[in-house]
């Protein structure tokens, strides 16, 4: 189930760029590959993967914690040190980082099938960046405010400058569809420059920083709660995950299967901004999720977002608890921000899925 | 591996992005030709305006001759470099510096804009030119003013070279891991060269006289220490050889966790670790009061659970310290603000 048009797979087999090409003679073997590993082998396979994970997430950290312990309040009904300290501290954050790489990898995918291209995640098309700015301005001019008030301007700031990406792009043939992910990545950064310039100017790089790297060292029951919400925006997803696959198969198709292609690329675009903006306020920029995941799903599963929408879910959660468990471990007691481990572990993840394809020819 | 935490990526990692670095190049650009234009327009004024620098230079060297034709040995990072005393005009880029020239009341000429703090300047000098940032130094405007002498710290102290083409260069960074000594030398240095050696001097024993002040309560009052910094909702632990170990090296806190490698930004924590380091003293510093929220946000990230198990918590033996010991750390009213906000607190914990 190939996103792109017919025009672009000649043109790109006649292309220069052999990953590229590779990429797209891709979409056979994922074909190919569907019939081998059924769904719900992949699906009940990560979910194996995601309780393993969970399990040790709880158990890691630097305060002394014991599952005895648990077992004995349990018991005897009643709230010891460990218990609170599961409650207060190791559910809240484990479930902070499944709700992040959830939304992370949820938004890649949607914002990958809205805009027809795989190379594309909330980062490069000016999502994330958006936001901080957003976050930051307001943070500077009413720095009193509520979390609710940041979160609402940075999801403002985040839809206005994913809409000005898209004016941007309106303009570009569709063919052309390295182009995108590259005036994506163009205007993060001008964004991103703005953004630190004016936070260069007002002396708070600092606090910028938190929100440029994701990290979930501060998370305690009572501090990442909004995080829910993006939770919500994946049920949504779910549920309109067929409108957005037509939207996705391109104009001529949503226009003969009655769907307003305007309506749904919005709505998608909405909550890809809100998702950005809820995961910047609680917990900073995670890069590469986004990206990496939706397209080792859509390898596995194809683009049947019904079908393939829970696979992205799950192993966006478990790619994040994995690398926010080595960020925890390699310097304990200290702890190396996750959006550091998964730049490195995404960076080898995407290479891998780009080299690997040759391969298989 | 070394972590790219917080402001330390501001600069460096900026330009390893070569998109950002070609889109910031072409944004300059157009800023540049925005700029030179309307001066191309009118060119006889800026004729003009180029015989004062000169004139000015020659009143300077006048003025030098007739103050002192002296010389001085002066202690750098980069060895010992020979001075005239006095040097005029004269620019500083760091705010330690900053706050030891305005304790001795010397007239700063170029320093820095917008600067945070409030005491790096002397009341009774005219106000100085603005010449740059801390980390990023405005070259016009210090060709304009043809200083004697630029003081550079830390933050600097990577454009010596590029400052050093312009005038005698004096990296006078501080040593974290020994700052008392470090910071003490500067300070002599400082009097020597604007001929304040007295009044080093007795700033000097003004310091010496708050530590011992401290240390002995510090002593009375035996406990473990933690310096954290909170930044936003997240936190990092500073060691002995941070800016901020003058509190374990020189007034003998001992550290509730002896590991803590030193790192420009301190090492990212938990609030966990708060609670099995269980420190007797917590020091806080609050980064975001930069944005005017001073104390309030920190106080509001650590009142949770797991730190109000911490003895310092429970026995309310949290201190706040100031910005000043984050941006000027070493400089004399650094010195005794903190000295003075760690005496009190550890006097009213008895």
């Amino acid at each position: 189930m190939s996103l792109f048009s017919p025009r672009t797979h000649a043109r790109l087999k006649s292309s220069t760029a052999p990953s590229v090409s590779s990429w797209q003679s891709g979409t056979g073997n994922v074909l190919h590959r569907r019939t081998v590993i059924p769904p719900w082998f992949i699906n009940t396979a990560s979910l194996i993967l995601m309780g393993l994970l969970v399990l040790l997430s709880l158990s890691i950290g630097v305060a002394d914690f014991s599952w005895s312990g648990i077992l004995q309040s349990l018991l005897t009904q009643s709230a010891n040190s460990d218990s609170s300290l599961l409650l207060v501290s190791r559910i809240p954050r484990t479930i902070a980082i499944i709700l992040t790489g959830i939304a992370m990898a949820v938004a890649g995918m949607i914002i990958q099938v809205v805009l027809k291209n795989r190379f594309v995640e909330p980062s490069m098309v000016g999502a994330t960046q958006s936001a901080a700015l957003g976050l930051l301005v307001v943070s500077l001019l009413f720095p009193a405010s509520a979390l609710i008030v940041k979160m609402g301007v940075a999801t403002i700031a985040a839809v206005f400058g994913m809409m000005l990406f898209m004016l941007l792009i309106h303009r570009i043939p569709p063919t052309d569809f390295l182009m995108i992910p590259l005036i994506g990545i163009v205007f993060g950064g001008i964004i991103e420059a703005v953004t630190t310039f004016i936070a260069y100017q007002t002396e708070s790089l600092q606090m910028l920083s938190v929100w440029q790297f994701g990290d979930f060292s501060g998370v305690l029951a009572g501090r990442y709660e909004l995080l829910w919400l993006t939770g919500g925006l994946c049920v949504l997803a779910y549920i309109i995950a067929d409108k957005l696959t037509i939207v996705g198969l391109g104009d001529n198709i949503a226009l003969n299967l009655g769907i307003s292609k305007r309506q749904v690329t919005w709505i998608g675009v909405g909550m890809v901004a809100m998702m950005s903006a809820v995961v910047v306020v609680t917990v900073g920029m995670i890069p590469f999720i986004g990206l990496v995941v939706p397209n080792i799903v859509s390898r596995l599963m194809g683009d049947k977002l019904r079908r393939s929408l829970p696979a992205v879910a799950l192993l966006g959660a478990s790619a994040v608890l994995l690398c926010d468990i080595i960020g925890r471990s390699i310097r304990y007691p200290f702890e190396v921000p996750v959006a550091t481990i998964f730049g490195v572990v995404g960076t080898v993840l995407f290479l891998w899925l780009l080299l690997r394809a040759p391969a298989e020819q | 591996m070394p972590t790219p935490l917080l402001s330390s990526r501001s600069t460096a990692s900026f330009f390893k992005r070569p998109l950002l670095t070609a889109a910031m190049t072409a944004l300059l650009a157009t800023v540049v030709a925005g700029c030179s234009s309307p001066e191309s327009n009118d060119s006889e004024p800026a004729d003009a305006k180029t015989e004062n620098p000169t004139a000015d230079e020659s009143q300077n060297v006048a003025s030098n001759d007739a103050v002192s034709a002296e010389k001085i040995m002066v202690n750098t990072v980069k060895g010992d470099v020979e001075l005239a005393m006095n040097p005029s005009p004269l620019v500083v880029y760091d705010m330690t510096l900053m706050q030891d020239l305005a304790a001795l009341d010397v007239a700063v000429d170029g320093m820095p804009g917008g600067l945070l703090l409030k005491n790096l300047h002397s009341e009774t000098q005219p106000d100085p030119k603005s010449v740059g940032t801390v980390f990023e130094p405005d070259l016009e405007a210090l060709n304009a003013m043809q200083p004697q002498a630029i003081l550079v710290g830390s933050r600097m102290a990577e454009k010596y070279d590029e400052l050093s083409s312009i005038a005698p260069t004096l990296d006078m960074s501080i040593d974290t891991a020994n700052i008392y000594e470090s910071s003490k030398q500067r300070l002599h240095d400082l009097g020597a060269l604007f001929g304040k050696s007295d009044q080093a001097a007795k700033l000097q024993q003004n310091i010496d006289g708050l530590i011992t002040e401290a240390k002995s309560l510090t002593k009375e009052n035996k406990g473990t220490g933690l310096v954290v910094m909170v930044n936003g909702n997240k936190m990092s632990a500073y060691g002995d050889k941070s800016r901020y170990g003058f509190i374990h090296t020189v007034l003998g806190v001992p550290m509730a966790d002896d590991k803590i490698a030193d790192a420009p930004h301190g090492q990212p924590i938990s609030f966990e670790y708060i609670q099995k380091a269980n420190p007797d003293w917590l020091f806080v510093i609050d980064r975001s009061a930069a944005i005017g929220e001073d104390g309030i946000g920190a106080k509001a990230v650590l009142d949770n659970p797991l730190v109000a198990q911490s003895n310092a918590w429970s026995k309310q033996q949290v201190v706040y310290l100031s910005p000043d010991s984050y941006l000027a750390f070493g400089g004399y009213y650094q010195w005794m603000q903190d000295l003075t906000t760690i005496k009190d607190a550890f006097t009213n914990a008895k």
